[in-house]
């Protein structure tokens, strides 16, 4: 197995693109020719070496995909890991957008914060973030209308708006809060959102399932109640023992996608319960 | 005294092209047919804040220098730039924001224009919905009935609703405003006549108002012609004019389309109230809508700028779509400067994007959010900026203006507004539609040329030119250091 280290050489104001950051492009390569991956930082194109200190390491194991490891703030690098198939990336501080965008395979681990679009489009795989997540998570990029097609995203923190816009498959599961518009004409896929929810969840889905744990201010008047429910299956080994509301909706988009709204925590819901 | 007729008023969105002008002394005196923002323009133009000569910062405070001098020191600025800004744009002439794009293009940068704190939710949503539009002729001589949601064009645009919508005289459609005019004399002689029962008979005591749970939608007053809906959080002056007033709850216009959509399609609603309105007023409401034989939605920023942003523009376009089921029905956003539009057209044209282009990479990317200049100053990743035809320091967030600031700014405009105040080079300019010529879109994307009445002061050159030369001392530079 191949191990690399990455160290930032300063703290970064300019963006920096670093698309280079993939275990399947570091696979097999020396040092040397790491060090002259090209990269963007503004409107200077470099060199990584000149941006981050390399170092390889190699270890007996089974596996022969690389794992890269970046310790230190990476915010402003954008990029990271996009489009990869397997290995793994792990790193120990913030990172920038676009984080495993089209991703299919292998695994990315966040020590800290991301920003935008973290798994965008992604098919396949795993990201796991244990800070917050910023706005489009596994949504999109503008103008598309295909999301996320497969894998599964695990957030520990908060993550902000329109997260699984479009989806069609896959798994999200955010153990804080999120903001609006959760899973926005998604087709398909899951959605759990263990803590609070900012309103609009389900705006215009056809099909998938979002469960919403703590507060949602109001459902859209475009979904319809179909009953109460005991326990909600997230995937293999999650079940979430609590009464739910169950709506079906969007009506508008003659959609039946389903909404999962915890009882305890929305006494405001219960005006439903008399069309039950 | 030599009249100008057929003049374009540069000002809002509507282009009103039939503003005439007197001049006197190569100054304008007199203006007909404007409205008070036309009238202030132009004849306020040439006032104390305008700058006359260039001027650079030195030891902290601004100098006067040439115009060759401000030229040089602005193109080594953003010749040197990492990552430089380039925004503003909607106020001028498409001839110049042409030159602005191959400038960003030449440096690397970032070219934004003011859609991004206006309209650009709406532009993104029309890139995921697609837009029912048409000219503005089209409906002041066929649409019959007029909503305006999120807008208010009595203040915004005075002449909106004159010359395209309710009160214009249409070849199939008759104004509303004769019986707008009845109207009001009604109401003015009921409040006349309760007043006078009130000093006749023994004194009420103030009535207390309704609480909210009870509030009553307004009612609806009969009349022939077009007919007006305005839907607002609060009754501005055009939701006075309207047949039709819907009051939604400031942030809930999401919940509103929705729930027009659903009553559009015929499907029942499981609640009493959307957004603090009763569910039978919307019904009237929707059922005016579907009646209707061509129906105009405009939109503004209470619906760009407000909760929701894109997604209610997603949800009225939608709406639209759905009444196109049933009627025909076409929305149009309303613009606010007079060539934000044109600023649109022509970044798409020579981008492929509307806003937001990022050239750093050497191709044009685009992705608001990431390459959007409100969002490249908060997460401080620029090195410079280059401000035309705008204000941003008083309109951006202050954390974004902060940041702006502490770099090197340039500005070209022909006012000492906040951010020229704030300039490192600052280059007046000529006012376009005014001193200087040029084309500008009007809202319904229909182009319109720019007059050029009277003459510039002197040694104050257009946008166009100024930039041209920065762009020429730009390629000087860079050609220098390649060669060396």
């Amino acid at each position: 197995m191949m191990l690399v280290n990455l160290y930032p050489l300063k703290e970064f104001k300019l963006p920096v693109v670093a698309e280079c950051i993939n275990p399947d492009i570091f696979q097999g390569k020396k040092p040397k020719e790491i060090e002259g991956l090209e990269v963007w930082e503004g409107n200077k194109q470099k060199r990584l070496g000149e941006l981050f200190k390399v170092e390889v390491a190699k270890e007996e194991s089974v596996s022969e995909a690389a794992v890269i490891t970046i310790h230190g703030d990476v915010s402003h690098v954008k990029r990271i890991g996009v489009g990869m198939k397997g290995g793994e990336i792990v790193v120990k501080g913030d990172a920038g957008m676009h984080l495993g965008e089209e991703m299919s395979g292998g695994k990315i681990t966040v020590y800290g914060n991301v920003l935008g679009w973290a798994g965008s489009m992604m098919k396949g795989g795993t990201i796991e973030i244990h800070g917050n997540a910023g706005d489009y998570l596994g949504a999109p990029y503008r103008g598309s209308t295909e999301g996320m097609k497969g894998g599964k995203i695990i957030v520990h923190g908060n993550v902000g708006n329109e997260v699984g816009a479009h989806m069609k498959k896959g798994l999200i599961k955010i153990y804080g809060n999120a903001g609006q518009f959760v899973g926005f004409r998604m087709h398909g896929g899951t959605i759990y959102v263990q803590k609070d929810c900012g309103g609009r969840g389900g705006a215009c889905m056809t099909d998938g399932t979002i469960v919403v744990g703590g507060f949602l201010e109001s459902v859209l008047p475009t979904f319809t109640i179909e009953g109460l429910r005991k326990r909600v299956k997230i995937e293999e080994g999650e079940v979430v023992e609590a009464p739910f509301y169950l709506f079906l909706g969007d009506l508008t988009e003659n959609g039946r996608g389903r909404l999962f709204v915890a009882k305890e925590p929305n006494p405001h819901l219960g005006y439903y319960e008399k069309f039950l | 005294m030599p009249v100008v007729k057929a003049v374009t008023c540069p000002v809002c969105g509507s282009l009103c092209d039939d503003i005439e002008l007197t001049v006197e002394n190569g100054r304008i005196v007199k203006v007909k047919n404007g409205c008070a923002m036309c009238e202030a323009k132009f004849l306020g133009y040439c006032g104390e804040h305008r700058v006359l000569k260039p001027m650079i910062r030195k030891n902290g405070g601004l100098v006067k220098t040439t115009l060759k001098e401000a030229v040089r020191r602005a193109a080594e600025i953003l010749a040197e730039a990492n990552y430089p800004v380039l925004y503003g744009w909607s106020s001028t002439s498409c001839e110049a924001i042409s030159v602005g794009i191959e400038l960003a293009e030449e440096v690397g940068g970032v070219i934004d224009n003011t859609s991004v704190v206006c309209h650009g939710p709406s532009i993104l949503s029309i890139q995921n919905v697609g837009i029912p539009s048409c000219t503005l002729g089209q409906i002041r001589h066929r649409a019959d009935l007029i909503v305006y949601w999120g807008s208010n064009p009595w203040s915004a645009h005075p002449r909106h609703i004159e010359r395209y919508t309710a009160f214009a005289e249409g070849r199939f459609e008759k104004s509303a405003w004769r019986s707008y005019v009845n109207k009001v004399k009604a109401l003015v002689g009921r409040k006349k006549l309760q007043s006078a029962i009130k000093r006749l008979f023994v004194k009420k005591p103030a009535p207390v108002p309704p609480p909210i749970s009870e509030y009553k939608p307004y009612p609806f007053i009969t009349k022939e012609g077009r007919k007006l809906i305005v839907i607002d959080v609060r009754r501005t002056k055009s939701a006075e004019i309207a047949d039709y007033f819907v009051q939604v709850e400031p942030n809930k216009d999401y919940e509103l389309l929705q729930a027009f959509r659903m009553l559009i399609r015929d499907q029942e609603l499981e609640v009493d109230r959307v957004a603090g309105v009763p569910v039978e007023y919307l019904e009237e409401v929707a059922d005016v809508m579907v009646s209707c034989d061509f129906g105009a939605l405009f939109f503004g920023l209470g619906l760009t700028m407000s909760s929701g942003k894109l997604r209610n523009i997603d949800a009225a376009l939608s709406l639209v779509r759905d009444l196109n089921m049933r009627t025909k029905f076409i929305i149009m956003p309303m613009r606010g400067h007079f060539n934000v539009t044109g600023a649109n057209i022509v970044f798409t044209w020579q981008t492929g994007y509307p806003y937001a282009v990022d050239f750093s990479l050497g191709y044009p990317r685009y992705n608001p959010g990431e390459t959007s200049v409100v969002d490249v100053l908060l997460r401080k990743e620029s090195d410079a900026a280059i401000i035309v035809a705008s204000d941003p320091v008083s309109s951006f967030p202050r954390k974004a203006a902060e940041h702006l600031v502490k770099n090197p700014l340039i500005v070209i405009d022909p006012h000492m507004n906040v951010t020229a105040q704030m300039a490192d080079v600052l280059i007046p300019s000529a006012f376009v539609g005014i001193e200087a010529s040029g084309t500008a879109y009007r809202m319904d994307h229909v182009p319109i040329p720019l007059k050029k009445v009277v003459n510039p002061p002197k040694g104050i050159h257009p946008d166009e030119e100024i930039l041209r030369r920065i762009l020429k001392e730009v390629r000087r530079i860079k050609k220098k250091e390649e060669a060396a």
